[in-house]
C-alpha cells in the first residue's frame, strides 16, 4: 500500500514537473500510466532551459535515469531482497566518458545504487571490451563511479567463458561469461551509438559483450543478436542516451561527432527501446534489420508508443 | 679440506650490496609495466641502469655522435671506476652477481679448478675493439653483447614470459578442475595469487617473444661457462668489462702484498673473481681486478692489502694485460669485416641519388618491419637501438617484438610491431618515453595519434567480403581513429546460387591510416590475416612513400 502510494506520487511529481517545463501538449501524446499502473517503457528527457554544461551533465543522468526507473515502477519491480545482480554497461573502448563510446558512468552508478537501495545482496558491473580490458575500464570512468558504492567491478576472465547452449536458429553453441548467467538479474545497460554493420549499437548490440570469441557474428549480424537476446532474457534495459554517437560509431573518439541528447530510457520490451534509439539517432527502426528481424522473432515491438510509455521531462 | 674462513665485514658488505643492486634491476624490471592511462607518463627510473652503463654511452656517442643527456650519468661510473678499479663488475653489476653466484653453485659440484689469469682473458679487449670499430662506422652491434642490455633482454623476453606461462596454465589448470577437499579449495589460494600477479606484475596476458628461446641460449650458455672457469663470462668476454678495464688500468685504489709476508701459497688466486693474477704472489694485473677482496679475507699471512697510491706510481707487483698491437690491430680490421658482412645484404644497400641526399633509400624494404612509432630514420636507429627490450617491455599489448632477420643481421633483436601478435594502441606512448638512447624519440600523445608507422592493406583473395561474398567489418569496428580509416562500398556480388546480394566491402584510407595494425589484430583469419599492415608510408622513411606529396620528394 505503502508502495503503491509513493510511486503515485512520484508519477504525478513527475508529470507536474514535465507540465511546468515542457507545456502539456508532449505528455499528452504519452497514454500515460498516470492511473497508476507502471508503465512498461519510460523516457526521461532533460527539459530543463538552459543547455546543461559539461559539469552539470553527471548530475542530469543521474537524475534521468533515478526518474527513468521510478517510472517503470522503481528498481523494486526488477530487484528483490539478496539480489545477485550483474550491471551490463558498455566498457568496450579505450576513450573517456565525453566521447560516448561507452556507457555513461552516472547512469550506471545510479542503477547500482537503486540496485543496492531495493535489497540487492550483490551488484556486480562488466563487459567483455574490445580494446583491452585494462584501459577501458579506467578510461570509462565507471569503476570510480560503482566501486564507492559497493558493486564489485568485474574484469571477464577469458579463461572461464564457458559453452552455453543457445539453441538459436544461427548460434547453436557459444561461449558466454557463466558469473554473467548465474546472477538473478542482469540489467543491460547499453549507450546509443551508431555502428557500420547493424547501422545502431543498442541495447541487442550490448549483449555482444557476454560473450567470446565474436568476430565471426559479423556475417550474421541480426540473427545472432536475435538469438542471442532470446537465450539472455531480458528483464529490464536502460538505454543511455545523455550524450550519444549518431556517426563515427561505435568508438567516437572526436569531441564534435558526440551529441548531447540528455535522454535516459528503461524499460522491459528490447525492441521497443532499440527502435526508440534508433530514432533518437536519426534512423528509422524499420529499415534496420536487426529490429525488424527481433520483431518478426516476437522479441518485442517496433511500435514503442503502444506500450504503456511514459515520457518524463526533467528539470 | 680446508679451513672454512672467516668471511670480512668488508666481504659481508660487498655481497650485501651485490644483492642489492641485483634486486633493484629485477623491482626496476618488474616495474616496467604500462600505465592504463592514456599518455602516462613512465617513471624515468625504469631506464636507470642503462643510464649508468658507460659502454652504451660510448657505443652510441661512436655510432649516432649524439647521445641523450641523461646518459652522461655514465661518466660517474668511469670516474668511480677510475678510482676504485672495476667495482662496478665487483659489486654493483646484476649480471656480474647473477655469474658470482652460479660460479659458486657450480664451485661445490666441481671444488678445484686453476683459477690464474688467461692470456684469453685478452679477448674480450680485443672484442671491444671490434665492436667499437663497428659502432664508431654505425653498427650498434656492441649492445647486443652489453651485460646490462643482455640480462635485461633476456630477462623481459625470455625469462619473464617463461614464468608468465607457468603460472597462467597452472592457474588456468586448477581453476579448470578446481581440486577441493571438502570445502577447502585450492582455488581459494591460486586465485588470489593469480590476481595480484596479473594486477602488479605481468603485462600483458599472454604476453610472449618470438625468438626468445635464442634470446634465452645466449644467456644459458654464459651461465653454464662458469663450470668451465668462474665468471668465465666477465672474465673472457664481457666488452664492458673490458672498457672498465681500459680505465682501471693503474687505480687509486690498489692491493699491495708484503712480500715477505707472503708464502706464495695461492690461497688469494684460488678465490680471486676475475683471475686477476697471473701466478702465486704478487704479479697482479689492476684492470682484472673486480674488487672483490676475497684475497684480502683469503690470506691467512695477512701479507695482503689495499692501498692509495697515485696514478703516476706504478706498484710493484702489478702488472697490464699487455694486449698485442697486431692483434688489437687484427680485432678492428675483424670489425670492419664484419661490418661489412652485415651490411652486404639488398635490405641495407643503400640507392645512392647523389643530387638528392634527402631520398637516399635503400635497395629493398623489408614489408614487416613495422618500427615502434617515434623510431629514427632505420640508419639512425639502428646507430642507437641497444635492442635492450624496454619497449617490448612496456608495450601494452606485447606487440613489440624482437627482430630476428626482418632488420637485417644489423638489427638483430631490435623492436618491431607485429600486429597479429598485438598493436599498437591509439592511447599508449610509451615506448619512445622508455628508450635510453633516443633510438625511438618520445612523442606527444597528439603527435603519436598521428604519425604513421605503416600501411594497411586488404588480402582481396581472403577478405570475406571480397572473396566469399559475406559481410564482416570486424576491422573498421576497430580502428581506433576517430575518423576511421576504414571506410566500406556497398557492392553487389552474386553468391554461390547466382543470386545477387549486397555486401559492404571494407577499403583502406590512404591517407588516414596510421598502420597501427588493430585491424590486422582482429581479423577473423586467424593464419594470416586478410587486412595487414605493411611498413608504406612510414613518416620515418621518405623513400618508403606511397603517396604523391604536394612537394614530393622527386
Amino acid at each position: 500500500m505503502r508502495m503503491h502510494s509513493r510511486r503515485d506520487f512520484l508519477a504525478r511529481s513527475a508529470t507536474a514537473a514535465g507540465m511546468l517545463a515542457l507545456g502539456a501538449d508532449r505528455l499528452l501524446a504519452a497514454p500515460s500510466a498516470a492511473g497508476g499502473k507502471a508503465a512498461d517503457m519510460t523516457i526521461a528527457k532533460w527539459a530543463g532551459f538552459q543547455q546543461p554544461t559539461a559539469a552539470e551533465i553527471p548530475q542530469i543522468a543521474a537524475k534521468l535515469t533515478e526518474k527513468a526507473i521510478e517510472g517503470l515502477g522503481g528498481m523494486q519491480r526488477f530487484v528483490s531482497k539478496g539480489m545477485v545482480v550483474w550491471v551490463k554497461p558498455n566498457i568496450g573502448w579505450d576513450r573517456t566518458p565525453e566521447l560516448a563510446a561507452n556507457t555513461n558512468p552516472e547512469v550506471v552508478a545510479t542503477i547500482v545504487r537503486l540496485c543496492f537501495e531495493a535489497g540487492a545482496k550483490k551488484v556486480k558491473v562488466g563487459d567483455n571490451p574490445v580494446n583491452p580490458a585494462d584501459r577501458t575500464y579506467p578510461a570509462s570512468g565507471i569503476p570510480a563511479a560503482v566501486k564507492p558504492l559497493g558493486a564489485e567491478v568485474v574484469m571477464l576472465d577469458k579463461v572461464k567463458f564457458k559453452e552455453a547452449t543457445i539453441n538459436g536458429e544461427r548460434l547453436k553453441k557459444h561461449l558466454l561469461y557463466p558469473d554473467i548467467l548465474d546472477c538473478d538479474l542482469v540489467i543491460n545497460v547499453p549507450i546509443a551509438k551508431h555502428h557500420r554493420l547493424p547501422e545502431v549499437t543498442l541495447c541487442m548490440k550490448n549483449y555482444m559483450g557476454v560473450i567470446e570469441d565474436r568476430k565471426t557474428f559479423h556475417q550474421a549480424i541480426p540473427e545472432c543478436l536475435i538469438d542471442l537476446t532470446r537465450f539472455m532474457k531480458p528483464r529490464l534495459c536502460v538505454l543511455d542516451a545523455v550524450r550519444v554517437l549518431p556517426t563515427n560509431g561505435p568508438s567516437g573518439g572526436k569531441a564534435d561527432y558526440v551529441k548531447l541528447k540528455t535522454t535516459v530510457a528503461a524499460g522491459v520490451d528490447i525492441v521497443a527501446l532499440d527502435a526508440f534509439g534508433a530514432e533518437l539517432l536519426g534512423r528509422k527502426p524499420a529499415e534496420i534489420e536487426t529490429i525488424v528481424k527481433a520483431e518478426q522473432a516476437k522479441l518485442g515491438k517496433i511500435d514503442y508508443r503502444s506500450l504503456a510509455l511514459r515520457e518524463i521531462a526533467v528539470s | 679440506m680446508s679451513k672454512r674462513r672467516r668471511t670480512s665485514l668488508a666481504t659481508l658488505l660487498r655481497r650485501c650490496v651485490q644483492v642489492v643492486f641485483l634486486l633493484l634491476f629485477v623491482g626496476l624490471l618488474l616495474a616496467a609495466r604500462p600505465s592504463p592511462m592514456a599518455g602516462a607518463q613512465p617513471s624515468p627510473w625504469l631506464k636507470s641502469f642503462f643510464l649508468i652503463d658507460p659502454l652504451i654511452l660510448v657505443a652510441t656517442f661512436l655510432a649516432a655522435h649524439a647521445v641523450p643527456l641523461a646518459m652522461l650519468l655514465a661518466l660517474v661510473t668511469v670516474a668511480v671506476t677510475i678510482v676504485l678499479g672495476r667495482v662496478f663488475c665487483g659489486w654493483i653489476c646484476p649480471l656480474g652477481t647473477i655469474h658470482a653466484i652460479t660460479g659458486r653453485l657450480l664451485d661445490r659440484w666441481q671444488s678445484k679448478r686453476r683459477d690464474h689469469w688467461s692470456p684469453w682473458q685478452r679477448g674480450k679487449y680485443y672484442l671491444l675493439i671490434a665492436l667499437l670499430v663497428m659502432a664508431a662506422l654505425g653498427v650498434h652491434w656492441v649492445c647486443v653483447l652489453d651485460p646490462l642490455v643482455l640480462l635485461y633482454r633476456t630477462s623481459t623476453t625470455a625469462l619473464l614470459p617463461a614464468g608468465q606461462r607457468a603460472v597462467e596454465e597452472s592457474r588456468t589448470a586448477v581453476l579448470q578442475d578446481d581440486p577441493h577437499v571438502g570445502p577447502l579449495h585450492l582455488t581459494a589460494v591460486t586465485e588470489p595469487v593469480y590476481g595480484f600477479l596479473h594486477d602488479h606484475i605481468f603485462v600483458a596476458p599472454y604476453q610472449t617473444f618470438l625468438g626468445g628461446g635464442l634470446i634465452a641460449l645466449l644467456f644459458v650458455a654464459t651461465l653454464a661457462l662458469n663450470a668451465y672457469r668462474r665468471r668465465f663470462w666477465c672474465r673472457y668476454l664481457c666488452p664492458l668489462g673490458a672498457l672498465l678495464g681500459a680505465f682501471s688500468w693503474r687505480p687509486l685504489l690498489r692491493r699491495s702484498v708484503q712480500a715477505d709476508c707472503c708464502n706464495q701459497c695461492d690461497l688469494c688466486a684460488m678465490t680471486c673473481h676475475g683471475a686477476a693474477a697471473a701466478a702465486p704472489g704478487d704479479r697482479w694485473k689492476p684492470a682484472e681486478c673486480l674488487g672483490c677482496l676475497n684475497c684480502h679475507d683469503a690470506c691467512a699471512q695477512k701479507a695482503l692489502d689495499f692501498r692509495w697510491d697515485w696514478p703516476w706510481r706504478k706498484e710493484q707487483g702489478t702488472e697490464g694485460v699487455d694486449l698485442s698491437k697486431r692483434a688489437a690491430l687484427g680485432a678492428a680490421v675483424s670489425g670492419l669485416a664484419a661490418l661489412c658482412l652485415l651490411r652486404s645484404t639488398p635490405g641495407s644497400r643503400r640507392l645512392t641519388v647523389v643530387q638528392k641526399p634527402k631520398v637516399l633509400g635503400f635497395l629493398t624494404y623489408e614489408p614487416e618491419l613495422i618500427r615502434p612509432p617515434g623510431a629514427r630514420p632505420e640508419r639512425e636507429f639502428l646507430q642507437r637501438c641497444t635492442a635492450c627490450g624496454l619497449c617490448m617491455k612496456v608495450c601494452p599489448t606485447g606487440g613489440l617484438q624482437p627482430a630476428l632477420s626482418e632488420a637485417g643481421w644489423e638489427g638483430l633483436w631490435t623492436p618491431r610491431l607485429v600486429p597479429q601478435l598485438g598493436f599498437c594502441v591509439y592511447n599508449c606512448n610509451l615506448c619512445g618515453q622508455v628508450c635510453p638512447t633516443g633510438a625511438i624519440e618520445p612523442l606527444t600523445l597528439e603527435a603519436k595519434q598521428k604519425l604513421r608507422i605503416g600501411l594497411a592493406y586488404f588480402d582481396t583473395t581472403r577478405c570475406l567480403p571480397y572473396a566469399y561474398g559475406r559481410n564482416c567489418m570486424t576491422c573498421e569496428e576497430v580502428c581506433p581513429l576517430p575518423k576511421k580509416a576504414i571506410y566500406t562500398v556497398e557492392t553487389k556480388v552474386q553468391d554461390v546460387d547466382g543470386k545477387e546480394v549486397t555486401v559492404k566491402q571494407p577499403r583502406v584510407d590512404l591517407q588516414l591510416c596510421i598502420g597501427c595494425g588493430q585491424c590486422e589484430n582482429v581479423c577473423v583469419f586467424r593464419d594470416r590475416p586478410a587486412i595487414r599492415v605493411a611498413s608504406a608510408n612510414e613518416a620515418r622513411n621518405e623513400a618508403n612513400q606511397t603517396e604523391l606529396a604536394d612537394e614530393g620528394p622527386y
